[in-house]
């Protein structure tokens, strides 16, 4: 019940952030240089057919009409045409966003359940080779390019050793496609039974993954790491301590409560990593969200890049909403 | 705090700008870390004034017949795909990197700190002020709210790629960041006796904002040129990489690397190893400088 009423109260704080998010990617257009109509008319057309266009994409009403008008198509999920393929943008976001949540998924899956324990054994176990280890990563992991990276792996494994697939895609061009249910072709192949393609997902899974978690699992090392050590030198372990308890009771007091700061970091890992996959499946030519909305930036296709931004925003969103209901059935001192 | 105004003292007096410089780099010679990153800073500054003159090649110029060569003494990283030696490249790309990172930087310096001093300095306000105040921290919030890489991507996108968009994308994107450190330094200057003072003295209370408050407030968002400098170069490699950044043949690092990602997958590894290495010590340096930097001015971690 109380879980409930949290749940409603942080929903319709959701309201005027969509309103915000909505704005700001309806404005977007509006930084086009020149005149939409011309350009989607072409430079040829005459003053009539400009005028048509323009009547078309409602750009002869005011400004608060067309954000009217916008906000009622976006709800009745029609995110308008891409005008390179003619096809339907949001029939295209259907078809790759499984690529990019499989991509995103593993990655923050295999960051979590590798970070946290490395992040809770530095902070028990300070001073040792691995904390040197760890401090060189640390540093390297947040500047060296993830694009950059995907390449050298790519490099090392694929063409120098041959032990992975390279940058061709999801599956071998001869492996079966599986039927589609979730998209996300290994858990489908599952499904189907199919052994052979399931192993070629996997394998093309396993280099870009390998990228993101590099480059972002150090958030959570970091994070976790240094909230342990603060929880170990708190009071109530302090006490826990004096009481005589085990060493292993202590531990298990400190990581209770150092549960929810790790909860908001993975949150923001998952935020990371949708701007990671941007350009991991750029090298890997993955064609999940991502490359879309690459492309569409390169082609200047306005409709794919607006529904690409939103997407962006909601799934941002949408993070930080699970984090916080997370955060509250952890603590039970958050209020409603 | 005394040591944040003596930093802000040194902006103001020339004199001890030299000094403030000095004690900067006596104060890194005891960590190896910082040292190491302002030496970086000094080699990608020296390669932004002269890089391209000490190029042995024009890093624009395709020679030709000498494609895809690997490393040798003539070319010490090897030739791209077209023929240009991709040493001199790699040495003449801090020109168009750095000028893009530092202005964008200063510009979301200038304006974030400035938005900065008024949301902190009138938070507390009513009316208008107060008004504004909230308004701003809305808009950050909102900024914030899209991933960094994909809104940079979405601002160039609808501009066109180009250097000058770049540099509008990013300081636009990292407004929020010297805002919010602003913020909260202003929260607690704006409580000190000097200011309280300047009150009583009879200033205004905008005077008091801009000539008392931000003077001694700057410092946190001044550390934070440095990363904000090496996570901009970042993005605008990672933008040039996919092809919204700078154009092609310009020499730079992200996109020299997207040139040779192709030779990557083939085997011929010199022609992304090299401006990627130089790209992540650059980033490296500016952050640690930057680390250095927040250490310094905070008197707590300044032993």
């Amino acid at each position: 019940m109380r879980f409930l009423r949290y749940s409603l109260r942080r929903l319709v704080f959701l309201v005027p952030q969509l309103v915000a998010v909505s704005l700001i990617v309806f404005f977007l257009v509006r930084l086009l240089p020149g005149d939409p109509a011309y350009l989607i008319a072409g430079q040829f057309a005459t003053k009539e057919r400009v005028e048509e266009v323009r009547r078309d994409l409602g750009l002869d009403q005011p400004l608060p009409v067309q954000y009217v008008t916008y906000v009622g198509r976006v709800l009745r999920g029609d995110l308008g045409r891409s005008w390179r393929t003619s096809q339907s943008v949001v029939e295209d976001i259907r078809s790759r966003l499984p690529a990019t949540l499989e991509l995103i998924l593993s990655a923050g899956l295999i960051s979590v359940l590798l970070g946290i324990p490395i992040g809770v054994y530095t902070a028990v176990k300070r001073r040792g080779v691995g904390d040197k280890v760890l401090f060189v990563y640390g540093m390297l992991s947040g500047s060296i390019p993830d694009f950059w990276l995907g390449l050298i792996l790519i490099f090392v494994f694929f063409s120098l050793l041959g032990w992975l697939p390279g940058p061709i895609g999801r599956l071998d061009p001869i492996a079966e496609t599986p039927a589609t249910v979730t998209g996300m072709y290994t858990i489908d192949a599952l499904i189907d039974g199919n052994w052979d393609s399931f192993v070629s997902a996997l394998q093309h899974l396993v280099l870009p993954v390998a990228t993101l978690v590099l480059v972002y699992m150090t958030l959570i090392i970091k994070n976790t790491r240094s909230t342990v050590e603060e929880m170990l030198r708190s009071d109530f372990v302090e006490h826990a301590r004096a009481l005589g308890l085990p060493r292993s009771k202590q531990l298990r007091y400190a990581l209770h409560n150092a549960l929810p700061p790790v909860v908001t970091v993975i949150g923001i890992v998952f935020w990371f990593l949708l701007g990671g996959a941007v350009l991991v499946e750029t090298v890997f030519a993955w064609g999940g969200l991502g490359q879309y909305g690459v492309e569409a930036v390169i082609y200047s296709d306005y409709a794919p890049l607006q529904a690409f931004v939103l997407l962006a925003a909601l799934f941002t969103l949408v993070v930080f909403l699970l984090v916080d209901l997370a955060y509250f059935t952890i603590d039970p001192r958050i209020k409603t | 705090m005394s040591s944040s105004s003596e930093i802000l003292g040194m902006a103001s007096r020339r004199g001890s700008i030299k000094r403030g410089l000095r004690d900067f780099v006596l104060f890194a010679r005891r960590r190896p870390s910082v040292m190491f990153g302002l030496v970086i800073v000094g080699v990608t500054l020296f390669l932004a004034l002269f890089g391209p003159a000490v190029a042995p090649f024009d890093p624009e110029h395709a020679l030709p017949g000498a494609g895809l060569q690997p490393p040798s003494f003539q070319h010490w990283m090897g030739t791209d795909v077209s023929g240009m030696d991709i040493f001199s490249r790699t040495i003449s790309a801090p020109r168009i990197d750095l000028v893009i990172a530092l202005v964008s930087s200063l510009i979301a310096f200038a304006v974030g700190v400035a938005l900065g001093v008024i949301s902190g300095y009138f938070a507390s306000n009513r009316g208008v002020a107060r008004f504004i105040s909230e308004g701003i921290m809305r808009c950050a919030d909102i900024l914030q709210a899209f991933p960094v890489f994909i809104f940079a991507l979405a601002l160039v996108g609808f501009r066109g790629p180009g250097t000058g968009n770049v540099i509008a994308a990013l300081a636009f994107l990292n407004i929020p960041y010297f805002l919010r450190v602003t913020r909260g330094a202003v929260f607690q200057v704006r409580e000190q006796p000097f200011i309280e003072a300047a009150r009583c003295a009879g200033n205004s209370e905008l005077r008091i904002a801009f000539v008392h408050v931000m003077p001694n407030s700057a410092g946190p968002a001044l550390a934070n040129i440095s990363p904000g400098i090496g996570f901009a170069i970042l993005l605008t490699s990672a933008l040039s990489f996919v092809g919204a950044g700078v154009p092609k043949p310009t020499p730079e690092w992200g996109s020299m690397i997207s040139i040779g990602a192709p030779n990557m997958i083939t085997g011929q590894w010199w022609t992304a190893l090299f401006p990627g290495i130089f790209l992540g010590l650059t980033v490296l340096g500016y952050a640690l400088c930057g680390d250095g930097l927040r250490d310094y001015i905070d008197p707590m971690n300044r032993r």
